[in-house]
């Protein structure tokens, strides 16, 4: 009875993971031409100019601000955070998709993750770059920086460990040296087929250097994989970690509007929300230039789609819960906060941030929404907008009328705040355009798996092993042969 | 294709048996009750622990129906009747309700603000007054019983449906359903967590709160899931269905919840310490004081870390006898965690005899009698498996992923 029900076909409706037709040898060349191809395309180059003259600006300010100091920036008490914290928490948020899909989804064994997964890492890696700017220039004197890790010195001095800001330190380094880890060893086996294709010399000998030696043995493969599974068990609890630190910032204090319990769960659902807001915002236009609409398919953007809005609900949860609570509380201070948020002198900030991040979204709930590429496209941009207003609510609003209306003053931002976020953007696509030009966006031999001749013939197998089959019992190679 | 899945006879035998102890609790409560000298105060508050506790598993198990027709996986499957059983008895729990609200006066200390003395909580109770008031109070359960009722009986009618017409449209019309009705059940369950326990201590607030109970109902509905699995898998039909790799993938989702449910609670923990605000400490430090002190080191340990590194072995996960003891361990310690979060309440810093909280237990046992007769009617009354299901032949085929 069971053996019967097990006959049952079972039909699967969903999109394919990857366009029909493909073999191993289609499937290399599609995404090893990208890298190897001479010369450049001229939208790549036309793309690379705009985004290279954003970090160039990027550039410039750091240096200004190196010269003249921090006060360049519009934060003054009692504002003393504000875009510099914005910003860095909206980078660090971008960053967790990459961590998310190469990790979580990894050990979730979905298969659909092996096309996105190395985009979405480089997204994170340079994601991290930009926000770790932020608090280092911060500090306003960025060249004695290592003071903030602990150890042993002349002056006696240590970091406060009680702070969540020293958490942070450590949080965010640890993310950037694992997803940096994560991302390189899942190139090696890639680097090593650009090696083995490269058409010159220079191509030969760089991809080669970095293959490290790889020459897909079996127990190169034994190694790799286990290492590659134990790696992603490490990253998982940095998914959760780096951004429940991110809220430590803000939650441990008493500030109201920051002092609330959800604020872990809630910043690293709304992290994952503006991850995957950013991934779409990237893959959308790039399958579409590079036309590899058969690697990132229709699943992977419904997917997306699919984690964006149930993490954006609970973002909205975490709305809800700061309106009730504030209220129930009966505490003057946190309904004054509230009240301030909604219909204070930045207010239209709120509800500007209510119809980017709650309101547009909703939109994801029908079927047809989430399978029109322009929408989604749409739907991430104001998701993207709308997580960086959340921050902006939270740290400016709170900051600039606290307890004491004789303290009250407004932010106002200046040239250089602008110039400085602006140019972080175009540092991060810089890299994302040089990332896409010489390294294999998609990874190849893991995008293999995917293909039906690398499945496992079972049949086939229990044939050989039992001795049924028609070449009789023959002994299968043992590891090691 | 037959539906050869019918409950094993001797459930029928489990049932009486949990029956029989419900009666000996039941018995034991109203000793316990009759003899503390405060009767009608005893009663109620020790009905308030039992029913949270019990209604946890109804609604943990209307989530994870919910959740596992979202996820579309192989082990909803085969849990699907026993999570349908579980939030079935969310009927029984509507009509249980009825004695919370006749005792509100003695379980919640804003039914009586006007006799407090302290002007400034008096005043805090005014201000909340239009929240927390008997009326509204009925009646935002009234909704909520609504909404879970009508959840509950939408997904059933169809997987009911798929059982005489094996129609693959009436799967997705529960996976249509099951969407909002997750963000709705949330939302309802929260605000239920805040009327039914966090008002306990009407002064104090927490954000976080709804999302903890929600985690711990996961936690507990998963441990309870596990444990009728087990049983079921002694006897046939099921123990031709259920293989290793179910428990492995139920053995998954239980740490999984435990860490969330012990991530929430260390967040709430940490942020109000920290913040050391007189109108959110008072929660903890009650909590820190004498035998709550000890018992909530034993959560820790036995809610948190020993489930956890247990739960690491994968041979553990695949083995149903040893599972089961780590899925009971669970069950106990999320009792013992509801007690930690409700009882101080009731006590305002005079610690009562230890011999006073066996009428917790004896209540909860009491009514755990009622409400295991009623899932395991519900359990017998249908075929063990949703077996027209179009998943089904991917959930029972044999031998081991991962």
């Amino acid at each position: 009875m069971a053996a019967e029900i097990q006959k049952q076909e079972h039909v699967d409706t969903r999109p394919p993971v990857m366009g029909p037709g493909h073999n191993f040898d289609s499937l290399t060349q599609k995404i090893i031409d990208i890298v190897l191809m001479r010369g450049f395309k001229k939208g790549w180059i036309f793309g690379f100019a705009i985004v290279f003259l954003g970090a160039l600006m990027l550039f410039n300010t750091i240096a200004y601000l190196v010269l003249k100091g921090v006060g360049i920036w519009g934060n003054n008490i009692p504002v003393g955070w504000a875009f510099d914290i914005i910003n860095f928490v909206w980078w660090i948020g971008i960053g967790h998709a990459g961590t998310l899909i190469s990790a979580i989804l990894l050990l979730l064994r979905q298969s659909w993750r092996n096309s996105i997964n190395r985009f979405a890492e480089a997204m994170t890696l340079f994601a991290v770059a930009c926000a770790g700017l932020f608090p280092a220039l911060h500090t306003g004197r960025p060249w004695v920086d290592y003071w903030l890790f602990p150890y042993p010195n002349t002056m006696g001095m240590w970091p406060n460990f009680r702070s969540p800001l020293m958490w942070d330190v450590f949080a965010v380094s640890t993310y950037a040296t694992v997803s940096l880890l994560f991302w390189f060893m899942g190139l090696i086996p890639d680097f090593a087929t650009l090696r083995d294709k490269a058409k010159n010399k220079v191509q030969r000998t760089i991809y080669g250097m970095l293959a490290m030696g790889w020459r897909g043995d079996a127990r190169h493969w034994h190694r790799y994989e286990s290492a590659y599974l134990l790696l992603a068990g490490l990253s998982t609890p940095l998914v959760l970690s780096v951004h429940t630190i991110v809220s430590f910032d803000f939650a441990v204090g008493i500030m109201p509007g920051w002092h609330a319990t959800i604020f872990p769960p809630y910043f690293v659902a709304g992290a994952i929300y503006a991850g995957f807001a950013m991934v779409l915002t990237l893959a959308i236009p790039v399958r579409k230039f590079y036309n590899i609409e058969d690697f990132i398919t229709m699943r992977h953007i419904r997917n997306m789609c699919k984690v964006m809005l149930a993490t954006g609900l609970i973002v909205g949860y975490g709305y809800v819960m700061e309106l009730f609570m504030a209220w129930y509380s009966g505490n003057t201070y946190e309904m004054f906060m509230m009240k301030n948020r909604i219909f204070g002198p930045y207010g239209f900030m709120y509800w500007l941030l209510i119809l980017c991040n709650v309101a547009v979204p909703q939109l994801l709930w029908v079927k047809k929404f989430r399978d029109n590429l322009l929408v989604v496209f749409i739907v991430s941009m104001f998701i993207n907008v709308g997580m960086w207003l959340e921050r902006f609510v939270i740290i400016v609003m709170s900051l600039n009328r606290d307890f004491s209306p004789a303290s009250w003053r407004m932010y106002y931002p200046t040239i250089f705040d602008f110039t400085m976020f602006f140019g972080t953007i175009g540092f991060f696509l810089t890299c994302m355009f040089l990332f896409i030009r010489f390294v294999p966006m998609i990874p190849i031999f893991e995008m293999k798996t995917l293909l039906p001749e690398s499945k496992v013939d079972e049949k086939k197998v229990e044939e050989l092993v039992s001795g049924k089959g028609p070449l009789g019992a023959t002994p299968l190679p043992q590891f090691g042969d | 294709m037959d539906n050869n899945y019918a409950a094993p006879a001797d459930l029928g035998r489990i049932q009486g048996v949990a029956l029989g102890v419900g009666l000996l609790g039941l018995i034991a409560w109203v000793i316990g009750v009759v003899v503390s000298g405060n009767a009608r105060n005893v009663f109620f508050q020790t009905y308030l622990v039992a029913y949270v506790f019990w209604i946890g598993i109804a609604l943990g198990c209307l989530g994870w129906l919910m959740v596992q027709y979202l996820g579309g996986a192989g082990w909803g499957v085969v849990i699907r009747r026993i999570l349908e059983s579980g939030s079935h008895t969310l009927i029984l729990m509507a009509v249980l309700f009825v004695p919370i609200v006749v005792g509100l006066g003695n379980i919640y200390e804003w039914t009586h603000k006007d006799s407090i003395t302290d002007e400034r909580v008096r005043e805090l109770l005014e201000h909340k007054s239009a929240w927390l008031n008997p009326a509204f109070f009925s009646g935002r359960a009234v909704i909520y019983f609504a909404i879970w009722l009508g959840l509950m009986l939408i997904l059933r009618r169809r997987s009911h449906k798929l059982d005489e017409t094996g129609d693959p449209n009436l799967i997705q019309s529960a996976q249509d359903w099951s969407g909002p009705g997750f963000l709705i059940y949330g939302l309802t369950c929260t605000f239920a967590a805040v009327d039914w326990v966090m008002s306990l201590d009407a002064e104090w607030f927490s954000t976080i709160f709804g999302l903890l109970m929600i985690a711990g109902q996961g936690v507990l509905s998963m441990a309870f899931i596990i444990s009728i699995t087990v049983i079921l898998s002694r006897r046939e039909p099921m123990s031709h269905v259920y293989q290793p790799k179910h428990f492995h993938d139920l053995g998954k989702l239980l740490p999984a919840l435990v860490m969330v449910w012990a991530y929430f609670s260390f967040s709430q923990l940490l942020i109000i310490w920290s913040g050391n605000l007189p109108e959110e400490i008072p929660w903890f430090i009650e909590r820190f004081k004498g035998v709550w002190r000890y018992l909530g080191l034993a959560i820790i340990l036995l809610h948190f870390a020993l489930p956890f590194l247990l739960l690491l072995s994968r041979d553990l996960k695949r083995n149903a006898r040893r599972l089961v003891l780590v899925a009971w361990l669970v069950i106990i310690m999320r009792f013992v965690d509801l007690i930690w979060i409700i009882v101080p309440e009731f006590e305002h810093g005079h610690q009562k005899h230890l011999s006073e909280y066996l009428i917790y237990i004896a209540a909860t046992i009491g009514m755990g009698g009622i409400w295991l007769g009623w899932f395991f009617w519900q359990l017998r009354s249908k075929s063990l498996l949703p077996y027209r299901d179009p998943q089904m032949a991917e959930a029972l085929a044999a031998g081991g992923h991962h």
